[in-house]
């Protein structure tokens, strides 16, 4: 009972910390307008070279822009904390880590499925992508697992957060990494084999692709096995992040990393 | 915000070290602000070494040093010597001349030896002591202080007062804010005291100490201040306040008092329920002239 | 004291200030290399779309273009910090309190981002060249050179104009992030201006960076930049005495209305 409780009100509170970082002077112009001009970068340079459709390079960017939110949320979330000093009080506390964490990781996986909808909504209106209704459904699910996996992705790199100080930095690396490997703006088969791999270990590269099928009129259960890979990859790297947590947690209680600034 | 010091109007000689103390809030480093250009009063004027702070900013700026207390106004990935380097080129000193005044700094707030070392690692009284190397690097002949000791140890406060007195007795004019009475106390030729936006009182620290009504005051220790007795002493004949200072078990009220007023009994008589300590007069400090004029404003 | 003349004076402190500045931006070795990094992902990822492109000069193309990517993200992400940083650190208000112009005090500190962009360009360069195999022919060096100096230096103009506009605000970092995508593409430096509307276009065309990368492409492929690169100076000129008056403009609002300091 009481870890559930935990879930929820550290989730909430951590979401009230996180948007009051998250001011609409930092919100709209960072997860809402700049996911639609890197759409539009793209889609524009896809046409300049001719390859690729507008919807291949819509859907991949909408979706891969996830990251932002996904990453910087959870990474900002624990340096912002180490910022105030509040993040050793609450790692003196007894308090049961994983629903602790997995609290806090809530309210950031809710905003990168509400960022992605948004790009991919707008996005599909400026440019005049037909997306049939029947697919939105399937969007928004396909869209809520992306997040989640991301969010996993994101516990890792939160975990690294509390022990580096440049925590946006790492999120902006993991960012770019993401960008070139998920097949956002190259057809997968078009990578040379040895990121080929590393894609298929990535999160969002399944989601990716399934959304694209969606678009095109997959129904759930073709698009079925990358949605249960996109989550399998989530969920290892959600408990490797925990895992690091907690090292970390040890390691930084030994080297006095924590409330170094 | 300028409305707060509406009423502030003082005049400092030249050469003298002059004090402006006053709550926080009280519109000390907005005056101060504006004297150093950078704010611009709403109305009223000021003039500093002769020239106009709206109309000759530039002129003010250049005659003038301006340090503040705290961890702000460094870069602290930079070295001390290039944090100097940088502002002796903002106060457009000759090239030829600025080395060795920078060294000639650094000696003078016995930072030689570390000016190669990034700020960051500085203590706070170090760097307190680098603030002021950088407001004097163009040799201004008027120098704002405005809280400097502010977080430093007692060590670090004492070499800062000693070189606060250092640059009077070089003959520099100098105008200081501070919490610290003794401070104020032990360096101020003149002082002026402002509360909410004006001077409540103005002159030498032994004229506003006797100020203080009595011209004694009564500490009497207590323990366990019972409710109400508070009250029941301050409204004695002839005591015009009291301040209580809590310490760990005890509590101990400064009574100002009368000059002739012969309240030692009074007071006992009137804490029946407290336990009362150690009782003695004492002579007044600039502390205690401070808290009756902010007190009784 | 004796003071210089301002004919030896303004340079020499430009000069020194630009390299106190360069060293403040270049302590954080981290924020450095994200400084090169970043802009080497969408490089990458334009490279890639590009190379299935049959003709090789898409790809030089494609490459001097993104290089131009690294200089542009350089100014709009921390021009727009830049004085958000010295506010907090309170060395605002020191510069303000000095006699220097405040107007000159902020021409090193965005001209020593820009430079930050030069090596990022070096990189990007570099990384087509090795990764992607992409020729790094230039048909006039010295006519590159100069394009490549005047380019950064118009650009800082626009850092500068930045910088000054967005100092009030405390989240102007965010607005910095945000200019960054649609400089890139409004300014040409992977897809061609005609793909866009006339309105865009016209944006396009009072960018320095715009004409900057296009003398760029002019001098490396043999063509006389010379034009180009008048307009790209004579735009970064403009905007640095805009951001000169401007500067002024908004420190004497910051004077009356007490915004300088955040206490």
């Amino acid at each position: 009972m009481s870890s559930i409780r935990l879930f929820f009100v550290g989730g909430l509170i951590s979401f009230r910390a996180l948007f009051s970082w998250l001011s609409p002077w930092i919100y709209i112009p960072s997860l809402l307008i700049a996911p639609i001009f890197q759409i539009l970068l793209f889609v524009n340079l896809g046409r300049a070279a001719d390859v690729g459709s507008d919807s291949f390079y819509l859907v991949g960017n909408a979706i891969q822009y996830i990251a932002i939110p996904c990453l910087f949320g959870i990474a900002n979330t624990i340096a912002g904390e180490r910022f105030t000093s509040t993040l050793g009080i609450i790692l003196a506390s007894p308090a049961r880590r994983i629903p602790l964490f997995l609290g806090r990781a809530l309210p950031t996986l809710a905003n990168g499925w509400i960022v992605a909808l948004f790009g991919l909504s707008v996005g599909s209106l400026l440019l005049g992508v037909q997306v049939p209704g029947s697919a939105w459904p399937k969007i928004m699910l396909i869209a809520l697992v992306a997040a989640a996996s991301c969010t996993g992705l994101g516990m890792l790199n939160a975990a690294v957060a509390l022990r580096v100080r440049e925590t946006s930095v790492l999120s902006n690396i993991t960012f770019g990494i993401l960008l070139i490997f998920c097949g956002v703006n190259v057809p997968l088969e078009m990578l040379p084999d040895w990121m080929a791999h590393i894609s298929s270990v990535l999160p969002l590269t399944h989601a990716i692709e399934a959304a694209r099928a969606v678009v095109a009129g997959a129904d759930l259960g073709t698009v079925g096995s990358l949605l249960a890979k996109e989550a399998l990859i989530g969920t290892v790297f959600c408990v490797l992040g925990l895992v690091a947590l907690r090292f970390l947690e040890d390691q930084s209680r030994r080297t006095a990393s924590l409330d170094r600034m | 915000m300028v409305d707060a010091v509406r009423g502030v109007n003082f005049t400092i000689e030249r050469g003298e070290l002059f004090g402006l103390l006053g709550p926080n809030g009280a519109g000390k480093t907005t005056t101060i602000k504006m004297l150093t250009t950078l704010l611009l009063p709403t109305g009223g004027s000021a003039t500093v070494l002769g020239h106009d702070v709206v109309t000759s900013a530039r002129q003010v700026r250049r005659d003038i040093g301006y340090v503040f207390g705290g961890d702000r106004g460094l870069y602290d990935r930079l070295s001390a010597w290039d944090n100097l380097r940088y502002f002796a080129e903002l106060y457009g000193l000759p090239p030829a001349t600025q080395r060795a005044r920078i060294g000639e700094l650094l000696e003078l707030v016995g930072l030689a030896g570390r000016e190669k070392e990034r700020v960051e690692g500085f203590s706070r009284g170090m760097k307190q002591r680098l603030h002021i190397a950088r407001g004097l690097l163009h040799d201004p002949e008027l120098i704002f202080l405005d809280e400097p000791s502010i977080g430093i140890d007692p060590v670090g406060a004492r070499e800062l007062r000693g070189t606060i007195a250092r640059l009077k007795e070089s003959g520099k004019t100098i105008l200081l804010t501070t919490h610290y009475m003794f401070e104020a106390d032990e360096l101020c030729d003149r002082i002026a005291v402002i509360q909410n936006g004006s001077v409540v009182a103005e002159g030498k620290p032994d004229e506003l100490k006797k100020r203080v009504s009595a011209g004694r005051v009564l500490e009497v220790e207590t323990f366990g201040l019972a409710e109400g007795e508070l009250e029941a002493v301050r409204a004695l004949a002839g005591i015009h306040t009291v301040a209580v200072e809590e310490r760990e078990t005890t509590q101990v009220l400064n009574i100002q008092a009368e000059a002739d007023a012969e309240i030692t009994s009074e007071v006992l008589a009137a804490l029946t329920e407290t336990r009362v300590g150690r009782v003695a007069w004492r002579e007044p400090t600039l502390e205690d002239a401070y808290v009756e004029l902010v007190t009784a404003s | 004291m004796t003071r210089r003349s301002p004919l030896l004076a303004v340079p020499r402190f430009l000069i020194v200030a630009w390299w106190i500045q360069i060293k403040i931006i270049a302590t954080s070795a981290f924020d450095g290399f994200l400084q090169v990094v970043w802009p080497l992902f969408f490089a990458t990822s334009a490279f890639l779309v590009y190379r299935v492109s049959p003709d090789p000069d898409v790809m030089v193309y494609a490459a001097l273009g993104a290089s131009m990517m690294g200089v542009w993200s350089a100014i709009a992400t921390t021009a727009s910090s830049a004085l958000q940083r010295e506010r907090f650190g309170g060395t605002l208000e020191l510069m303000v309190s000095s006699p220097t112009p405040f107007a000159l005090t902020l021409i090193p500190i965005t001209g020593a981002m820009a430079s930050l962009g030069l090596y990022s360009m070096g990189a990007t360069l570099l990384w087509g060249w090795l990764v992607f195999d992409i020729p790094l022919h230039i048909a006039s060096p010295v006519a590159f050179v100069a394009c490549v100096l005047l380019s950064i230096i118009s650009v800082s103009m626009v850092g500068f104009m930045l910088s000054v506009t967005v100092v009030r605000y405390r989240t102007a970092w965010a607005l910095g992030n945000v200019l960054e995508y649609p400089g890139w593409l409004l300014c040409g430096f992977l897809v061609p201006l005609s793909m866009f509307p006339d309105w865009v276009a016209g944006v396009s065309r009072v960018l320095p960076p715009t004409w900057a990368v296009q003398a760029i492409r002019e001098s490396a492929n043999g063509e006389s930049p010379w034009v180009s690169l008048g307009i790209c100076a004579a735009l970064g000129l403009a905007y640095g005495i805009v951001a000169a008056v401007l500067s002024e403009n908004i420190l004497r609002s910051a004077r009356r209305q007490a915004t300088l300091s955040l206490t």
